[in-house]
């Protein structure tokens, strides 16, 4: 009988052992099911917001698209109409290379200058920079004061020169620059010196 | 015995399988309660400074009343049994309902000591360790229930005692 009461003393402690064990591994999926749950419910809002955000943004996109769509037509009709105007323009138009020396080290070109057809060196050089010029009724010529705000001075003056093609050296302007009309293609310089007619 | 505990507890196994509680219960069930507690509080408390798992620090007391409380079992338990060797048939599978208990009650007790020191509710951190407690309960539960009958009858003829 003593036996059997232990027996079942111990029978009942395993039970309760095992009841216990079992109760911990529910409430162990409990708490993580509601780990899971709460999780969900913020991945959830995140989603929803994320979608929002998302169809947002593909409006956005598209409505870019429909911007950028347009924007490339009105592109390509300005394209083709300064394309157009090109082709008309460059009948009226020619290049030429302005050199512009200081005397001072300071150099500055202004290559392939688009000037009018019929431009003379004057107009050209004021299309590149600030001229003073004197016009002098005697000469019937302009005779050049100041460039960029550097002015005669003392034996200083602005004399300029052309690019001979034969000789493949600078020559002295013998005229005003206003009465020297420029050719397309033509290489022409100022220079800030004391000048030398030798 | 507390080396032969040591010993075993340092050597690789898996977590929460131990061979630790089986020695302490049965030096309790053969040289007495006082011994198995004290073998128990002994072993659990030189672990404390030499397990892989680094120092146990403030659990150490906890895990040595835990070891304790098994041994002790083991000579409350031999006193229940008396001088009867009918019990011997029905040991094996009382040892293993008694080790799931005990084992059970090591592992809250443990687990109470933690949660204490960490200030965090009990309950919580019995369920966070569910796992490692059910490893722990099986494993005792299968280890008492094949070895602890054999392990009496071998000591018990080692020191000339019968049941």
């Amino acid at each position: 009988m003593k036996e059997t009461k232990r027996s079942f003393i111990m029978v009942v402690l395993a039970w309760i052992t095992s009841l216990f064990l079992v109760s911990l591994v529910g409430a162990y999926y409990y708490v993580e099911f509601q780990k899971e749950k709460s999780a969900n419910t913020v991945y959830v809002g995140m989603y929803n917001d994320l979608l929002k955000n998302y169809t947002s943004l593909l409006q956005s996109y598209t409505e870019l698209l429909n911007d950028y769509d347009s924007l490339v037509q009105g592109y390509e009709t300005e394209r083709q109409n300064l394309t157009r105007l090109l082709q008309q323009y460059e009948s009226c138009v020619m290049r030429v290379n302005i050199c512009i020396d200081y005397g001072n080290g300071t150099i500055l070109w202004y290559n392939q200058t688009i000037v009018p057809l019929g431009y003379n060196l004057l107009q050209a050089t004021r299309m590149v920079a600030q001229v003073n010029s004197t016009y002098w009724p005697a000469y019937q010529a302009s005779f050049v004061d100041a460039i960029n705000g550097v002015w005669n001075k003392g034996a200083y003056y602005w004399m300029w020169y052309y690019w001979d093609k034969e000789s493949k050296t600078w020559k002295y302007g013998d005229c005003g620059a206003d009465l020297y009309i420029l050719s397309d293609g033509e290489t022409v310089r100022w220079r800030y010196e004391i000048p030398n007619y030798g | 015995m507390a080396a032969l505990c040591i010993g075993i507890q340092l050597t690789p196994r898996p977590p929460n399988v131990e061979f630790t509680s089986l020695i302490c219960f049965l030096t309790g069930f053969l040289f007495g309660a006082l011994f198995g507690a004290l073998l128990g509080a002994l072993t659990m408390f030189i672990n404390g400074f030499l397990s892989s798992w680094g120092f146990a620090g403030i659990i150490m007391p906890f895990q040595m009343l835990g070891m304790a409380l098994m041994g002790f079992a083991g000579g409350f338990y031999r006193k229940t049994l008396g001088r009867n060797s009918n019990v011997l048939e029905s040991l094996n599978f009382e040892s293993a309902c008694l080790a799931a208990f005990l084992t059970l009650l090591y592992d809250i007790i443990t687990n109470a000591g933690y949660a204490i020191f960490f200030n965090l509710p009990i309950i919580a951190v019995l369920i966070a360790g569910v796992w490692f407690s059910i490893i722990h309960v099986v494993s005792n539960t299968v280890l008492f229930g094949a070895a602890f009958h054999r392990l009496v009858k071998i000591v018990g003829s080692l020191v000339g005692e019968s049941l």
